[in-house]
């Protein structure tokens, strides 16, 4: 399986949006996530990044991505399960008592509670590596500079990005060569394993400090910090599409605070499960806010077709 | 353009000066090639031609270094960005944006060019380097060639006086690194360019230079033209080995068969002394011919992919034996590192077997076969972790389980065996290049594998320890078992390799012995069968292949 989660151009509309765009959507998507807790809300909000991530071209690796989710979902619900036992509709208990935890059981609470935050998790990092996918590490820098941020920090952060896949290679490299002289990671004991992880982590620090000082030397001699004012050769224009999405996107933020301020998107799940019944207007809310998550696919279609015909 | 006046340099905590002494006037529009063996000072001297030496690499100097009417010590590097343009060993280093046009353009927006200036010179230094197609990809999905060019190229979209080149070609290929240099040499002849190159592999580089300055123990010990440099370089070589057309034509003017200009350049050879060696005798009765013994590894119908989908092996057929030298080459990409990981069961086959010994690798853990297979890998820095050389030793035996006594007799013997004696209590790390690399090789010789599996070990190294080191793994295959040498050095393998399997695109494209091989290879031809081709009359290019045989055919 390929699990390249790196920026890739490729013709997706939604690649050539200007770079605030999808990081706005991305907040978006995480305030929701955060504030709400009903699980229709929740799901609804995950099932909203589906098309976007179709939509742009990389519905692959987000698939392959979100099977490594699956069991970290799984993962949650079960050591929410075990760990929590609140709740009043019991669906399995042990006959034995555990010391300081009681008589283990499985509620129906625990279990919904469990699904619940799965799903939280699942569409914030779903936004988060469309938002990796889509956008080139380049532009977000460009765009976060654009928000005054200090461009050190920024470039640092983008350098990261950069040299992380390589990071990677080195760490993979590094533990094969230490196998190929006979030794082996996950056998002997603790402490041995540890001491064998030695023959690791020293080898890869010591080549990214070396590593790190050819690219600082590098960097002075290609005019890093001679000028202030440094620019920028490439810009990616906010047009009108850019404008519309981020309106739109500042819309559903603003539902979202107001569905949070008017109590709606809450679900008890404890200390029994409330119902999971919804008013005609808090569905109507709802859809306004997938609405406006899905709006970036059409912005990226417009997008395309202008690209298109400029060329 | 450039004025060394007897400056020296000593690095912060060394002893030693790095430079000592060093004067040097090179003028607008030279093209000089500094060599010199490993630790000459070199690399430093680069580094004083922008300023990282003093400001980015600290110490103690005296002297005066003047570049294009900057003295290095009152301007800081960023000042000669947009005079001096520095392309380092490697290339991975030095790209500092996620793709190749953002790049090209990184030094001109630090230097706060406005977009459309910058646009312009992102597209000249493309098409300078023939790689506009390239623009936007990438840069992890680039070969070694290309993001050595792409290095070149942002290097040249600021418009610099002086293009400093350490090294540039030492991760690439044959063809890839003639690819390089013949670009260089375009930029110089047509734009004017001032060019410091700095290689110790001169046979890859001397055809395009006017002028050699040679760098030893830090200071300049020769500083001629191009000729007269490898004249001079015969009788006393300072750890340099001279192309081979050099050392024939002293030959064949010793032997009072041709007197002439030594040539530097292998039109030059061919003309002038290629039809006397190719009228030379084809028997050779002095080499080397090992009886191969019993097949060690078999590798048959090998097919590998990696995650991205690429196929990286497509049906390699192969086999190792005793006794014998094999050298694996091909291109840049050619599945040859593929191939090593395999044969040590890092990699398990998609497709098809490797056995070791009879054992399929399917079925056994790396640890397992470490024994039997000992891979010693390109870089030496990703082997050493350990406090001393002899405790770096002794980690491989203790993993493989050898008893303590039988450890302790086995660390001395590699140590004298590879002169590391005097290094035993030393951090390896601290130590030069050239003695990283053996204790990376003592540590994976002392378990006596059957097969010894180096990958690229004789990148970076001087002549002479490159010859040291051919000679210790003739021994160790003399001695019953194997060595595989994956190696782009084409004269290392025309001179010592019993076979060679050559690699293109996954696939086994030739397979035999050496003088077969290297003879109808285009890319891999050595120095000297080039010179014989057009005066061989009928007779076969495969006895025309080193030094030795054109000594042996007209001797």
């Amino acid at each position: 399986m390929n699990l390249q989660f790196s920026y890739r151009r490729n013709g997706s509309g939604i690649h050539h949006l200007n770079p605030f765009v999808m990081p706005a959507w991305v907040a978006v998507i995480l305030v929701a996530a955060m504030t709400v807790s009903h699980p229709v809300w929740l799901l609804v909000v995950f099932l909203s990044t589906v098309p976007v991530a179709y939509a742009a071209g990389v519905g692959r690796q987000w698939r392959g991505l979100m099977k490594f989710v699956l069991w970290m979902c799984v993962a949650i619900v079960v050591i929410n399960v075990l760990v929590n036992q609140q709740g009043s509709n019991v669906l399995l208990q042990a006959g034995f008592r555990v010391p300081l935890l009681g008589v283990p059981m499985m509620t129906a609470e625990a279990l919904a509670f469990g699904g619940a935050m799965a799903l939280r998790l699942a569409a914030i990092i779903s936004a988060f590596t469309l938002l990796n996918l889509c956008v080139h590490p380049d532009d977000l820098m460009r765009a976060a500079i654009k928000l005054r941020l200090p461009y050190r920090s920024v470039l640092v952060t983008s350098l990261s990005t950069r040299f992380i896949p390589v990071l990677v290679a080195d760490a993979r490299t590094i533990s094969e060569v230490q196998q190929s002289r006979g030794l082996s990671f996950g056998s002997g004991s603790l402490v041995q394993r540890v001491r064998n992880r030695g023959a690791l982590v020293f080898p890869l620090l010591s080549n990214s400090l070396d590593r790190a000082v050819q690219v600082a030397e590098a960097m002075e001699s290609r005019a890093y910090g001679v000028t202030v004012r440094r620019t920028f050769y490439r810009d990616v224009p906010l047009v009108r599409e850019d404008v519309a999405a981020l309106l739109v996107l500042f819309g559903g933020m603003a539902l979202v605070i107001i569905v949070r301020t008017f109590g709606f998107g809450v679900y008890e799940y404890y200390p029994a499960l409330g119902d999971l019944f919804m008013s005609p207007a808090e569905w109507l809310m709802l859809a306004l806010l997938s609405a406006s998550l899905l709006f970036v696919v059409a912005a990226g279609i417009v997008r395309r077709r202008r690209t298109h015909d400029s060329i | 353009m450039i004025q060394f006046e007897d400056f020296s340099f000593t690095y912060t905590g060394q002893h030693d000066p790095a430079l000592r002494r060093v004067s040097l006037d090179i003028g607008e529009g030279e093209y000089v090639l500094v060599t010199g063996p490993s630790g000459g000072g070199k690399s430093t001297l680069c580094r004083c031609l922008n300023g990282l030496v003093p400001h980015f690499h600290g110490g103690a100097l005296s002297g005066r270094v003047v570049v294009d009417g900057l003295d290095i010590t009152a301007h800081q590097p960023r000042e000669f960005a947009a005079r001096v343009g520095m392309v380092f060993q490697d290339p991975e280093n030095q790209i500092i944006a996620s793709d190749v046009e953002r790049d090209i353009a990184f030094g001109l927006e630090n230097l706060g060019m406005p977009a459309d200036i910058i646009a312009q010179r992102v597209q000249e230094s493309l098409d300078m380097l023939g790689i506009p197609l390239l623009r936007r990809a990438p840069i992890d999905s680039l070969s070694g060639g290309e993001k050595q060019k792409v290095a070149l190229a942002a290097a040249l979209a600021v418009r610099p006086s002086v293009l400093v080149l350490d090294e540039p070609t030492s991760e690439l290929d044959p063809q890839s690194a003639r690819e390089f240099m013949e670009t260089v040499a375009l930029l110089h002849s047509e734009g004017g360019l001032t060019v410091v190159l700095v290689e110790h592999r001169i046979e890859r580089v001397a055809d395009y230079s006017t002028r050699i300055v040679v760098l030893d123990g830090g200071s300049v010990v020769v500083d001629e033209s191009r000729r007269a440099a490898l004249q001079l370089l015969l009788d006393e070589p300072h750890g340099v080995g001279v192309p081979p057309m050099v050392e024939v034509a002293r030959d064949l003017r010793m032997a009072g068969l041709w007197s002439g200009t030594t040539p530097t350049e292998i039109d030059e050879a061919r003309e002038r002394f290629g039809d006397i060696i190719a009228s030379g005798s084809t028997e050779r009765r002095y080499e080397r011919k090992p009886t191969p013994g019993p097949t060690l590894i078999e590798v048959q119908d090998l097919h590998f992919q990696y995650e991205n989908g690429r196929p990286a092996l497509q049906g390699v057929t192969a086999s190792v034996r005793a006794n014998e030298l094999l050298a694996v080459m091909g291109r840049n990409g050619s599945g040859k590192t593929t191939l090593a990981r395999h044969l040590n069961g890092l990699l398990k086959p998609a497709h098809g077997r490797v056995t070791v010994k009879g054992a399929d690798t399917r079925h056994a853990s790396v640890s397992s076969i470490a024994g039997t297979v000992g891979l010693v890998f390109q870089n030496p820095n990703d082997h050493l972790f350990a406090d001393t050389v002899e405790e770096e030793i002794r980690f491989t035996l203790k993993h493989l389980q050898i008893p303590e006594d039988e450890a302790g007799r086995r660390v001395d013997d590699v140590l004298a065996l590879l002169g590391l004696e005097q290094y035993r209590h030393h951090y390896p790390r601290g130590l030069s290049g050239g003695e990283r690399q053996r204790i990376a090789l003592a540590s994976v010789v002392a378990a006596r594998p059957d097969v010894l599996v180096l990958d690229e070990p004789t990148r970076g190294l001087g002549h002479e320890l490159k010859e040291e080191l051919l000679r210790f793994l003739i021994g160790y295959c003399d001695a019953g078992r194997a060595v595989v040498l994956i190696t782009h050095d084409v004269e290392t393998v025309a001179r010592h390799a019993d076979r060679v399997l050559l690699l293109d695109e996954g696939r086994v494209v030739d397979d035999g012995p050496r003088r077969t091989v290297l003879s109808r290879s285009e890319v891999f031809r050595p120095e000297i069968n080039a010179i014989v081709q057009g005066h061989l009359r009928g007779k076969k290019s495969e006895a025309f292949m080193t030094i030795d045989d054109a000594i042996e055919a007209f001797i």
